[in-house]
């Protein structure tokens, strides 16, 4: 398959992440475990009529997809298509416990609808006026490699120019941090989450939440960078890790000192350190290596905020302070490789270049 | 029924999140679907479950909720009908 | 010309039983699949129709070789493991060894129905209990993962959530695959379990009926809802015929749109299944008048009823083909219906059957094409339609032709 075009992307994340001027400063940092995001007006996004019943996840993820598309330049996509984890958590906790306390009678729909996971689609579409392809995954840590799959599929099928819409949302409740302790997602001692990464001798993370939209196309014009190719693994081993990087790297003919930057979805759980050691074991010295769960927080569709990341190196050619895991000697960013795993057992691979 | 037509006013704003509006600003007899207060077909599902839980009126048939429904005055005259002693 | 996909095993479980025979049985007679809930502990059992799989979780567990009581299993993967298990009984398992395979499923609420019985549990202070072996299944890949892990199998997986159109989005990306190399077969297909979550959110959509539904009849009052799995495998028709398979029928269009209307609505006047409908055929290169058979989404509320009747209606003219809504049988499996309605296409054309809609009484007004109320026998269809749409105004036509 062809490569695909990133055109724009937009984030909202724990980090200062949806306005362009303060590009993820100054960083933010808790000691909870939980980093929840930072709220941009919603409503110079949204419908005024229809933003009244929405929940904080439906709004961030339609003020990301409509961001995105405006700064493309874009009314209307060709297609949307989204990947979540987990859904808006907040309205299905919501219907589920008015259920259960009030012994399944007078339960509110609004509720029940938003916590449909193609809901943020459906509002992506009416704001757009998209009556073409609109699809939506709900498959753990793959849930954005497999929207941006399905995107170079479909723009590998079309005949003319096309962009498609492609996104990811996940939120993160109180309640989901509550549930996912009890079998030791996140670290007994909670660290200040911008030092996350000093305590990987420990098992466990914390806890994140964001949504980042993309728009891809399959032709260069106006594009910021290249979308090579999306590589999901089920269940890794550190060993199988390290071939797919290989057998992905050679596909897209590329080797692996050529990479300038890695992006690594490290999340300080010294249960998964051993499979991105493994994974970068062979680097050589030209190659920076970064992470950003430290500033994203652990979520199925973490690997997003690292793509929006990527987006927008390319554009400043500057890696922050904060993100670098081990300098290297490079000093342009042409190529970049990101390595995501997430707790539920899967891996994936992105290879991005300018 | 003027204290009954301002608390359902009240519930109205809250149970719609009618952001920045008053109970003042709702005409008794003002269409709140379609072209009054732009309300739509889940703000009248909304509406239903406002009417069962605080006043434990169930409306089962969608075209008797409609009329019900069709401004507060006549939500009002129907709470007070069937209203529960 | 393009490799056309192939249909080459079936994997079916609803309301009306397991696998072909049980199936044709009921459709054939009339006989509906819905009952008052007897496994789903729920307030409304006296007052709704379900199309409930008639067998207990436990019976499922040990049909299937699983320890029974809380053994991590959701209904929602029990289902899906018994309509695989069939599926792959027609299938050489050393086709399936590879990440040349894909795995595609679809799904509403993943878990939720053994979620809802312990989720005060799961945010309580009681740090262990059997809960714990169910506190990751509550998304909607939970499924998907087990299937494939009972089976021993390690494809490439995916799974859709487009509330009552996922299963049929789950075969088109199948084909989508397949047709660009990425695989050289997948498995499609969705299932869904009742939970009261899911009975609870449509009772507060007031679109659920209390009698058995009667889709395109004027006086229709809502759906019932139901459960099951469906799967079906797709392959290249070269890579079927070399192995010797059966070819069950050619998988010839397809279109995905969206109504862009309203998060539940469909647009009043059809216009969104009308644009699906149509691509699918201009997929398929068919012309309308080739349909012998549509399988209409027909859940039987007004709305839909409505849009799709006008649609169809709009596409095909009043001389429109056969159609029925088969949900009167097995109530609306949601993220099964596509794929389980797909299935009952492909068995009418091969069996020359209209399945009949049943409970239809009354012409509804604003249409002049009524469906087929009665079974009807040996009539040649070589092109089947099937529909399927769903909230988020996102809509799904399949087109099927005959071997």
């Amino acid at each position: 398959m062809k490569p695909v075009y990133i055109l724009s992307s937009s984030a909202i994340s724990p980090q200062h992440s949806f306005e362009p001027e303060n590009f993820l400063h100054p960083v933010k940092s808790t000691d909870d475990g939980k980093l929840f995001v930072v709220d941009p007006d919603y409503r110079q996004f949204i419908n005024p009529v229809a933003i009244r019943r929405m929940s904080r996840l439906i709004k961030m993820g339609i003020a990301a997809g409509m961001n995105a598309l405006k700064l493309a330049g874009l009314e209307k996509p060709d297609a949307i298509i989204t990947g979540t984890g987990l859904g808006s958590m907040t309205d299905m906790e919501h219907f589920l416990k008015d259920m259960i306390n009030m012994n399944e009678e007078a339960l509110n729909p609004t509720f029940f609808i938003q916590s449909t996971y193609n809901s943020v689609n459906g509002w992506i579409a009416v704001q757009s006026k998209c009556t073409s392809y609109n699809q939506t995954y709900v498959n753990r840590g793959f849930s954005l490699e497999l929207s941006l799959l399905d995107a170079q599929l479909l723009l590998n099928e079309a005949t003319e120019r096309e962009v498609a819409l492609v996104g990811c949302f996940d939120e993160l409740t109180d309640e989901y941090f509550i549930v996912k302790n009890k079998i030791g997602y996140w670290k007994k001692q909670l660290p200040q989450s911008r030092h996350l990464l000093k305590e990987s001798n420990t098992v466990g993370t914390i806890a994140g939440e964001g949504t980042s939209f993309f728009t891809l196309s399959n032709k260069a014009e106006n594009s910021v960078c290249i979308l090579h190719g999306v590589k999901m693994i089920q269940s890794p081993t550190s060993a199988e890790i390290s071939a797919n990087i290989s057998t992905f790297l050679q596909q897209h003919h590329v080797a692996l000192q050529d990479i300038d930057l890695i992006i690594t979805g490290m999340n300080g759980d010294t249960n998964f350190q051993p499979l991105y050691q493994a994974a970068l074991e062979h680097t050589q010295p030209h190659t920076t290596i970064a992470a950003f769960k430290h500033l994203s927080g652990e979520y199925p569709t973490a690997s997003g905020f690292a793509l929006w990341l990527s987006a927008q190196l390319f554009s400043t050619q500057t890696i922050p302070e904060e993100i670098i895991y081990k300098r290297g000697a490079t000093t342009d960013i042409r190529k970049i490789l990101i390595i995501n795993h997430y707790i539920l057992n899967t891996a994936s691979l992105m290879l991005l270049s300018n | 029924m003027e204290d009954l037509k301002l608390k359902l006013k009240q519930q109205i704003i809250e149970s719609l999140n009618l952001q920045g509006m008053e109970p003042k600003d709702i005409d008794d007899n003002a269409a709140l679907f379609g072209e009054g207060l732009g309300l739509d077909s889940i703000d009248s599902l909304e509406l239903m479950v406002l009417l069962e839980r605080n006043y434990g009126i169930k409306i089962e048939d969608a075209r008797e909720g409609r009329k019900v429904l069709s401004s507060v005055q006549s939500m009002a005259e129907y709470i007070q009908l069937h209203q529960k002693a | 010309m393009a490799d056309r996909i192939v249909v080459t095993s079936l994997g079916i479980l609803s309301a009306l039983g397991l696998g072909k025979e049980a199936h044709l049985h009921a459709l054939t007679r009339g006989h509906a699949g819905l009952q008052h809930p007897q496994f789903l502990k729920t307030f409304h059992a006296p007052d709704c129709l379900i199309g409930e799989v008639r067998m207990s979780d436990e019976e499922l567990a040990i049909s299937l070789n699983l320890p029974g009581g809380n053994n991590g299993y959701t209904r929602t993967t029990l289902l899906a493991l018994f309509a695989m298990r069939e599926l792959l009984q027609g299938v050489d398992e050393s086709l399936l060894k590879d990440d040349s395979f894909a795995f595609i499923n679809a799904n509403t609420v993943g878990g939720m129905c053994s979620v809802e019985n312990m989720y005060f549990d799961f945010i309580s202070n009681t740090p262990e209990g059997d809960f714990l072996k169910y506190i990751d299944t509550l998304d909607c890949a939970e499924s998907t993962q087990n299937v494939a892990k009972y089976f021993g199998l390690k494809p490439m997986m995916a799974t859709i959530s487009t509330a009552c159109s996922s299963s049929a989005n789950a075969l088109i990306l199948g084909a989508r695959m397949i047709q660009q190399g990425v695989v050289e077969r997948a498995i499609c297909g969705g299932c869904d379990a009742m939970s009261r979550f899911t009975v609870n959110g449509f009772l507060s959509l007031k679109n659920v009926a209390k009698n058995p539904c009667k889709p395109f009849d004027q006086n229709r009052m809502g759906l019932n809802l139901g459960e099951g799995a469906g799967y079906l495998m797709l392959e290249r028709e070269t890579d079927a015929k070399k192995r010797g398979a059966e070819i069950l029928a050619y998988f010839t269009g397809y279109a995905n749109t969206n109504d862009a209307y309203h998060p539940t609505a469909p647009s009043p006047d059809g216009a969104g299944a009308y644009r699906t409908m149509f691509q699918a055929l201009e997929k398929a290169n068919l012309q309308p008048e080739t349909i012998g058979y549509i399988n209409a989404h027909g859940t039987a509320t007004i709305n839909n009823d409505a849009a799709e009747g006008k649609a169809i209606e709009n596409l095909f003219g009043t001389q429109a083909p056969y159609f029925s809504s088969t949900k009167p049988f097995t109530g609306h499996t949601l993220a099964a219906a596509g794929s389980i309605e797909a299935i009952f296409s492909i068995w009418a054309m091969q069996e020359g059957k209209v399945f009949p809609n049943l409970n239809f009484e009354n012409q509804m007004e604003e249409l002049q094409i009524k469906p087929a109320a009665q079974l009807i026998s040996n009539v040649a269809v070589n092109h089947v339609l099937s529909n399927s749409f769903g909230f988020g105004g996102n809509n799904v036509s399949l087109v099927f032709s005959k071997v």
